[in-house]
């Protein structure tokens, strides 16, 4: 195993570890709410096209992302109403955003392009290193430099969330409508309303992952793209004990088993290839299974929140 | 009580949007011509597609619709498609158009044999074209409903292959796939083994890396990060056979050759000609998917159609090479017509 492979598979790593950070970031700032959502693969799908779509019109990867993220916010508005003000089953309407927002996303880019029309790309968002016009094999500077902003922002927002969770007062309030919501509410925490900026972060972040896809990473939009990370980083949430710094090993673990599989079909091995797709697959059984559910996740999660009840 | 309703009637809105967004089910009649049956009446003949793949994928999704729908237009029938079916949905969808009364179900791939099978033991009146198929699925057809039109996957492979061989510089070319099917299996052989054979014309050992594959036809971003590691490994050629994969390849291709400031990594797409989707595709083996699914039609119409297989070679005409690049030396395009040209008259190889 030379020095090459390495530093691309951990290069490969990072770039297929980041759309999982927003996207578990997304679910982790909902269910610190109390709400488990099962429908970030849709919110990212529907970011996905968003982006996309905003990208090739305006040329703009970032009005992309930022719409993309808009986009994400307002579908799981429609999630938001359900669980929270009319205190409907979670996981149907997690379900039911993953049907509608696929759909919905597929729709849209049918209606615009038509159908069998020739591959529509669009340009992707610059490097910090080819926007300083530094160009270098070092793997430091690739790793450092050769990223997105996005890639930085995903990063730093998993700073500020293990900071705001565990060392500020509205974080610790945040928290506690997750855990025991009508305690938090003798308290004083509006419930309601954290529930409900809990779901426009996570429909932001979701939409963000989404759109980090087609804004960042490929420069086509495919049906489909997403490809199961939306349930990933539901694992990757559990995987990661409802922590910040947890997540993000969670999913730079994910990303990595991800590149290993890749690079390892290379290596000449007479291993079936299947073999090698299972392994992000067995890591994650194999991982929680180690774990256990020695922690479990926030104790209000998956209820409704009835104020009027006793 | 209240809040159970509007929770009802929320998800129910929701389900009736998607079934607006999918509004326009009628079936597309691109010349809306009417068939005479030889019965005196006029019949509109129509064929419904079904994939898994995503026909705005720009590759073979795209690629095999386009297919159906020149097809179509010539010959005035209706078409419809279902696209990104999953597996666990292929039987149903193909009944479901079974029972919509359409006369050709067409399927583009080899892993709808099973559930086509299934569905031809019930629906014996209607015709199942599979394009990509295994050469005894129409014998195990019990009604003799199923025909399959088979484009010479080894041919397929030849002709990236010969390419491949001529082109190389570091005498490594690679190959992508989505899914281990036996066409892709064998355009995999193909291309191995005319790309060897063209190097050691050519005076020079070419390696041909193992094949590998993302597990799915859509998955663009497997295919940059297979399109990097096999760089990595020295391929300067690719040939692929994996949709959407194919492209997230060349998007790696495009940056690593943007990088080096020059194009020194080339592509060879297909089934159509994609020159000048992406700049480091040289040329494309195309297939002339439409004149398959056009002859299946014309069985139908004349009510001479008798299942069996249809193959497409070069031979025939149903297999090419597209436009070749400017990148690719006048020398070499001479050198790889007249490959191609051997292999019109079955004399590759020999």
């Amino acid at each position: 195993m030379d020095m090459t492979f390495v530093t691309n598979l951990l290069l490969a790593s990072v770039h297929m570890a980041t759309p999982l950070i927003f996207l578990a970031l997304a679910e982790l700032y909902s269910q610190r709410a109390g709400l488990v959502h099962i429908g970030i693969e849709g919110l990212a799908a529907i970011g996905s096209l968003t982006g996309f779509l905003v990208s090739y019109i305006s040329g703009s990867p970032m009005t992309g992302m930022f719409l993309g993220a808009l986009m994400g916010i307002l579908v799981n508005m429609i999630y938001a109403y359900a669980t929270i003000t009319l205190c409907a089953e979670q996981t149907v309407y997690g379900m039911i955003i993953n049907i509608f927002a696929l759909a919905l996303a597929s729709f849209i880019y049918r209606v615009y392009f038509g159908a069998g029309a020739s591959l529509a790309q669009v340009n992707l968002m610059s490097t910090l290193s080819s926007a300083l016009g530094i160009t270098s094999d070092n793997f430091f500077v690739e790793l450092l430099l050769d990223q997105t902003l996005m890639v930085y922002l995903a990063y730093g927002l998993v700073l500020f969330t293990a900071v705001y969770f565990n060392k500020t007062k509205s974080g610790l309030n945040y928290k506690a409508v997750g855990e025991y919501p009508k305690a938090a509410a003798t308290l004083g925490i509006n419930v309601i309303g954290v529930k409900y900026v809990a779901s426009i972060i996570c429909g932001a972040l979701a939409g963000m992952g989404g759109a980090y896809l087609t804004t960042c990473y490929s420069t086509t939009y495919v049906d489909g793209n997403v490809a199961g990370r939306g349930f990933i980083a539901l694992a990757a949430v559990i995987f990661g004990r409802w922590s910040a710094g947890g997540v993000l090993l969670a999913c730079l673990f994910f990303g990595f088993c991800d590149a290993l599989q890749i690079r390892l079909q290379i290596s000449g091995s007479s291993m079936p290839y299947q073999f090698f797709q299972m392994i992000p697959y067995i890591a994650t059984v194999a991982v929680l299974t180690l774990i256990g559910a020695k922690k479990a996740g926030p104790k209000g999660a998956g209820k409704p929140y009835r104020k009027e009840e006793r | 009580m209240r809040k159970r309703i509007a929770a009802l009637a929320l998800a129910l809105a929701m389900v009736l949007s998607l079934a607006a967004c999918g509004g326009d089910n009628s079936s597309k009649q691109p010349g809306g011509d009417k068939k005479d049956d030889g019965q005196g009446s006029d019949k509109v003949y129509r064929i419904a597609m079904v994939t898994d793949s995503s026909i705005t994928d720009g590759s073979w999704g795209t690629v095999t619709y386009n297919a159906m729908v020149d097809a179509a237009t010539e010959r005035g029938w209706q078409y419809e498609c279902a696209d990104a079916i999953a597996q666990s949905a292929y039987y149903d969808t193909f009944a479901s158009y079974c029972d919509q009364g359409f006369d050709i179900v067409y399927a583009p791939g080899n892993q709808y044999t099973d559930a086509i099978l299934e569905v031809a033991k019930e629906y014996p009146d209607v015709v199942f074209a599979q394009l990509n198929g295994s050469m005894g699925t129409p014998e195990k057809a019990e009604n003799g409903n199923v025909m399959v039109m088979f484009p010479d996957s080894h041919e397929i492979g030849w002709t990236a292959g010969i390419l491949a061989g001529l082109m190389t510089q570091t005498n490594t070319v690679a190959f992508i796939g989505a899914i281990e099917l036996d066409t892709t299996q064998g355009k995999y052989a193909g291309f191995k083994e005319s790309a060897e054979y063209v190097g050691k014309q050519e005076g020079k050992s070419v390696t041909v890396l193992d094949p590998v594959y993302s597990g799915d036809f859509n998955a663009s971003d497997k295919g940059i990060e297979f399109a990097k590691a096999l760089m990595d490994q020295g391929a300067d050629v690719f040939f692929g056979d994996a949709g959407a994969v194919d492209s997230g390849a060349r998007q790696a291709i495009d940056e690593h050759n943007t990088a080096a400031g020059k194009v020194e990594v080339y592509d060879i797409a297909q089934p159509a000609d994609l020159l000048g989707q992406n700049e480091c595709i040289i040329c494309s083996q195309v297939t002339d998917n439409s004149s398959l699914v056009s002859m299946c039609m014309e069985s139908v119409e004349n009510g001479t159609f008798e299942g069996g297989a249809v193959y497409g070679t070069m031979g025939n005409g149903v297999l090419s090479a597209g436009k070749i690049s400017d990148l690719v030396p006048k020398e070499i395009q001479d050198k790889y017509n007249a490959y191609l040209e051997q292999v019109k008259a079955g004399t590759f190889m020999k």
